[in-house]
């Protein structure tokens, strides 16, 4: 009997049964993703495509294989809403009330309040301290959106005025690896993405954010454990080139000390390839507040963070294991 | 009829070959392969989100979504403003810093044309644009701005105004543009067909 009409058949859908749910149905539902206009950031685009540079880093990123051991991508297990008081108003009695009232319950949502620190020991004393403390200050966390909005309602009858904040949680995002989980859209220009699956590594999604510096990229590319101790990162020498100093010595060379030092008359200088890395790597911030991953962003904007800040940043950041399992 | 027994030619004890017959499935499988469908069919209608291209774990719905957005109202005329500047409209010529390019294009910072207290010539300015020689902050400009009157509208070209005058970045402070007035200007200024020229901006009132 001829069986060939029946296995090409079989073979026929098959194949483009797996090509309609791997290819067409994705292409269909995220292929036509486009820039999206977002009030709280600094470009309002996002996202926006890379500069020249640092579109050129990601190659290089692709080249040297820096996807085998860091990932770029956060992930979130859950959002509280923080309500937070932005003004504590004329009747702070009344506010203070309604502050304690929430606290025990309300019909609708019995138990839906937890105390953040200034409001914490829950007595009228902590909730006139509350009311004290700085502000914009988040007074009261809650899982629950209806809850949220009715406690805010509450609270802007007593003439103070409360707004709640959306704040991503997750075990990445407690480690300062990013605001939010990472949605499609963060990787709108590049290509080829770089996602990763291994986190031998912190993961970079966010790694321009946390450490803005070119400066301690380059040296950290050079010499990981020289800004990172304990690091368990190959050091990338063949991105760095030592040359004899000419006339006088280039503003890009690296600042080596110690064992690293090159010999007197010489200096060590990044190739292209590491400007165009470290670039990249500064490039990399995906925490604009979207419609598919909300977010809070702080009115006021952060201040830059310095050069020491940023290392024991790096060093606290690193020195968590990577012991979220990649699933 | 049955089959004849094949004769073996060694005798033996074994008992003799097994034989397959219909065997009713037990009902505790049946129950259990629903009970599983069933457990599967929840765990789908509460957790697939119905596979929207919006929804990403942890959120479960694009209603859930919706209602964890942040709730910081409708946004101010200068938070529009600074998405209609990008659009690109403005910052295709007088920059992101506003501050234009030198002998091109005038800046925006800092601008007494900007910062007049009534917005009737800067408005006058936006809806059919200008040309001729223009003297800002003491640098000479003599170039053309394009109109945006079949552009832009009331709201969009109040909102870009009180975004210029407002901002903050640049030192930048004068009184916000309503769409109302934006409006009554377009309606005064319908015959106007060309651009303006500096010496004819300078004879209308700014308040009118």
């Amino acid at each position: 009997m001829n069986y060939g009409p029946l296995i090409f058949l079989a073979t026929f859908f098959a194949l483009s049964g797996s090509w309609c749910g791997f290819v067409l149905t994705p292409q269909l539902q995220i292929g036509r993703l486009q820039q999206t206009n977002t009030l709280g950031t600094a470009s309002t685009t996002y996202p926006v495509a890379r500069p020249g540079l640092a579109g050129q880093g990601l190659q290089v990123y692709r080249a040297n294989g820096c996807a085998c051991c860091h990932s770029q991508q956060v992930g979130q297990t859950g959002t509280i809403l923080e309500i937070s008081l932005t003004d504590a108003g004329t009747n702070q009695s009344s506010t203070i009330a309604a502050l304690l009232d929430l606290l025990k319950g309300t019909d609708d949502h019995p138990t839906a309040f937890v105390p953040l620190p200034p409001l914490e020991p829950a007595g009228s004393n902590a909730a006139a301290a509350a009311l004290q403390s700085k502000l914009p200050k988040a007074l009261l966390r809650t899982s629950d959106p209806a809850a949220a909005k009715a406690a805010v309602k509450t609270l802007n009858a007593t003439s103070a005025k409360a707004e709640f904040w959306v704040v991503p949680v997750g075990p990445d995002l407690s480690r300062g690896w990013g605001k939010r989980r990472t949605v499609a859209e963060d990787y709108l220009f590049d290509f080829p993405v770089m996602p990763g699956s291994q986190r031998v590594g912190p993961d970079l999604a966010n790694v321009g954010l946390r450490l803005p510096d070119t400066k301690w990229h380059l040296l950290h590319l050079y010499a990981p454990q020289l800004v990172v101790k304990g690091s368990t990162m190959p050091p990338y020498p063949f991105l760095f080139e030592k040359r004899k100093i000419e006339r006088r010595p280039s503003p890009e060379a690296l600042v080596l000390t110690g064992h690293l030092a090159p010999p007197a008359g010489y200096e060590v200088v990044p190739t292209p390839g590491a400007v165009a890395l470290a670039a990249y790597l500064t490039s990399l911030r995906a925490d604009a507040p979207l419609f598919v991953a909300p977010l809070t962003v702080a009115s006021a904007p952060t201040a830059a963070t310095t050069n020491s800040q940023a290392s024991s940043l790096a060093a606290s950041t690193n020195a968590v294991p990577a012991q979220t399992p990649a699933k | 009829m049955s089959p004849e027994p094949i004769p073996s030619a060694v005798p033996s004890a074994e008992s003799p070959e097994p034989k397959a017959r219909p065997v009713a499935v037990p009902v505790w499988l049946i129950v259990l392969l629903f009970l599983l469908l069933y457990g599967g069919m929840v765990y789908f209608d509460r957790c697939s989100g119905w596979f929207a291209d919006q929804v990403y774990t942890p959120y479960q719905s694009v209603q859930e979504l919706e209602a964890m957005q942040p709730a910081s109202g409708p946004p101010s005329l200068a938070q529009l403003g600074l998405l209609v500047y990008n659009k690109p409209t403005c910052v295709a010529c007088h920059q992101a810093n506003g501050k234009g390019l030198p002998g091109q294009f005038p800046p925006l910072v800092q601008s007494h044309w900007i910062l007049e207290p009534e917005p009737g010539r800067i408005i006058r300015i936006v809806l059919d644009g200008l040309s001729g020689p223009l003297e800002v902050e003491g640098q000479n400009f003599n170039g053309a701005m394009v109109p945006w009157r079949d552009v832009l509208t009331d709201e969009e070209i109040a909102a870009v105004l009180t975004y210029v005058r407002q901002n903050a970045e640049w030192g930048n402070n004068a009184p916000s543009v309503k769409p109302e007035r934006v409006k009554d200007v377009r309606e005064k200024t319908k015959q106007h067909k060309q651009s303006w020229t500096p010496d004819e901006l300078l004879k209308v009132s700014p308040a009118d």
